[in-house]
């Protein structure tokens, strides 16, 4: 039963992991859903802290590898929120969808933060507009989206780790 | 593990840059491989959208530039057709710009951009290539407003084309797809009338000169009285085609039109006939031209058996070219010269 529902999981981690590569550039937007961070706080929510940390450095690892110029901050961010949330989870991850959301909110933006305070590639204003507008409304949307796939796929995964 | 993964995280971000390149290009060629080529086919598919967006906004406007097209060349056709009008009328005649109306009763009158000052006076009579269109009815000092066929009070004395029949037009006031069609009224008894014979103005009654085209016969029409025919005409002129119009003048009117539609299609007929000929003209001459080259290459190939006796002087070829004191034929050697050549009949390849 276990193992079925881990296979699940798989499933749905690596469709998030796909879509981020295949939905998101077709979409284009400019606050776009970040279905890897997504991928990140669902793994987070179910696994030890060790373990959520370790995944979120391999997928900023990966995520960095598109991005050669910030190689390693994506995986700081990752480990950070990653470990984060697995932490925090009793606190946060109830029944409640409206947690969820400020959850997955909090962990995008979170991320984003520590990715462009790692990455020094902003400055001045532009750091500001990007981390007090386009991050939060990026997290905004990735909160939306990463509430229908928690909604989705709780059946199939089942409910967090307390 | 929070610790190491910080700590790796940190060393990736101030390796030098040729070594994170490394790394990353390592990543990317191994376990990235996949994402990356999903990343392409996305980017592929995005720009594919964005490509037939752009395509379809290409084609609705060639398309809207090819409609564009058919209209300005059916207003050229037309005001050429016009142009030939004016030329038949030659003079007695102001051209205006047909306005239409969308309001109610605008089916039945047309605003003109002419008026008093270009010298249109009520009760001329308003024409178009096609035939009669109506009649000047009110005159502004730079507009007029002419009553159209479709209306009511419109009337004119027609006959047909070989006036053997004669009879008043009225419109055809009946309701439905035949409202807009044309009557011929008091047709005599004895004047049967065949589907397609052509209307013209009869030019009684003094305002409509006589031989303008009215319209064509499509049916007759039943009616309780037996001692006339009526007659269902389809209007030669097209209301809606109508955007340029000539006002005859009455001196114009009264010198008489008569020949001027006949004119008109005589012409069309003499452009039409002269094209073709022209085009059988220059294929004739194509061939013609194509039929000498070859012939002229086959006999440049072969030796010619005469070619030595052509070569000798002829006594008959030889004569002509001496000057006689007694004629003037001497004076053109070199027509006589060159017509000789071309008489020869030529021998066949």
């Amino acid at each position: 039963m276990i193992s079925a529902r881990g296979a699940w999981f798989a499933v749905v981690f690596l469709a998030l992991v796909a879509l981020h590569y295949t939905l998101r550039p077709v979409l284009s937007w400019h606050a776009s859903v970040d279905f890897l961070a997504i991928a990140v706080l669902l793994v987070a929510v179910r696994a030890r802290p060790g373990l959520a940390t370790a995944v979120g450095f391999a997928v900023g690892l990966i995520s960095d590898a598109m991005t050669p110029e910030a190689f390693g901050a994506g995986a700081l961010a990752f480990s950070v929120v990653a470990y984060a949330a697995s932490t925090l989870k009793a606190a946060f991850f109830a029944d409640n969808l409206a947690l969820n959301a400020v959850f997955v909110f909090l962990g995008k933006w979170t991320a984003d933060l520590i990715f462009l305070a790692a990455e020094h590639r902003l400055s001045g204003s532009e750091f500001l507009v990007q981390a007090l507008l386009w991050s939060p409304l990026a997290a905004a949307l990735t909160a939306a989206v990463g509430l229908v796939v928690l909604v989705l796929v709780r059946p199939v995964v089942g409910t967090p780790r307390g | 593990m929070l610790v190491a993964c910080v700590l790796l995280s940190l060393v990736a971000l101030v390796l030098p840059a040729s070594l994170r390149s490394t790394i990353a290009g390592g990543l990317r060629g191994s376990i990235v491989v996949p994402l990356a080529a999903l990343q392409e086919r996305a980017e592929v598919s995005r720009r594919a959208i964005l490509a037939y967006d752009a395509s379809l906004r290409i084609a609705d406007s060639v398309r809207l530039r090819a409609s564009q097209t058919d209209v300005v060349s059916a207003e050229n056709e037309r005001l050429r057709q016009l142009l030939g009008l004016g030329a038949a009328l030659t003079w007695g005649f102001v051209p205006a710009e047909a306005l239409h109306g969308r309001g109610l009763g605008d089916d039945y009158t047309m605003t003109l951009t002419a008026g008093r000052n270009d010298g249109v006076v009520p009760f001329s009579p308003v024409v178009a290539p096609e035939g009669l269109v109506g009649m000047i009815e009110t005159v502004d000092a730079s507009t007029s407003i002419a009553i159209v066929w479709p209306h009511p009070d419109f009337r004119v004395s027609a006959m047909s084309a070989d006036g053997t029949a004669f009879g008043i037009v009225y419109p055809h006031l009946g309701a439905g797809a035949t409202r807009f069609l044309l009557e011929l009224r008091g047709v005599a008894f004895r004047s049967a009338l065949r589907p397609g014979t052509l209307i013209v103005s009869a030019g009684l009654g003094g305002v409509y000169p006589r031989g303008i085209p009215v319209g064509t016969v499509v049916s007759e029409l039943r009616t309780a009285e037996g001692w006339a025919r009526n007659y269902l005409l389809r209007p030669a002129v097209r209301l809606v085609d109508v955007t340029t119009v000539m006002v005859v003048q009455p001196r114009r009117a009264k010198e008489g039109v008569a020949a001027v539609w006949q004119t008109a299609v005589d012409s069309a007929l003499r452009m039409v006939v002269g094209a073709g000929d022209s085009l059988a003209k220059r294929r004739a001459d194509s061939l013609a031209t194509a039929e000498r080259a070859r012939f002229d290459s086959l006999q440049a190939l072969r030796p010619r058996a005469d070619s030595l006796q052509a070569a000798k002087p002829r006594a008959d070829s030889v004569q002509p070219r001496k000057p006689r004191a007694d004629s003037l034929r001497a004076v053109k050697p070199s027509a006589a010269a060159a017509v000789a050549p071309a008489a020869r009949p030529r021998p066949t390849p």
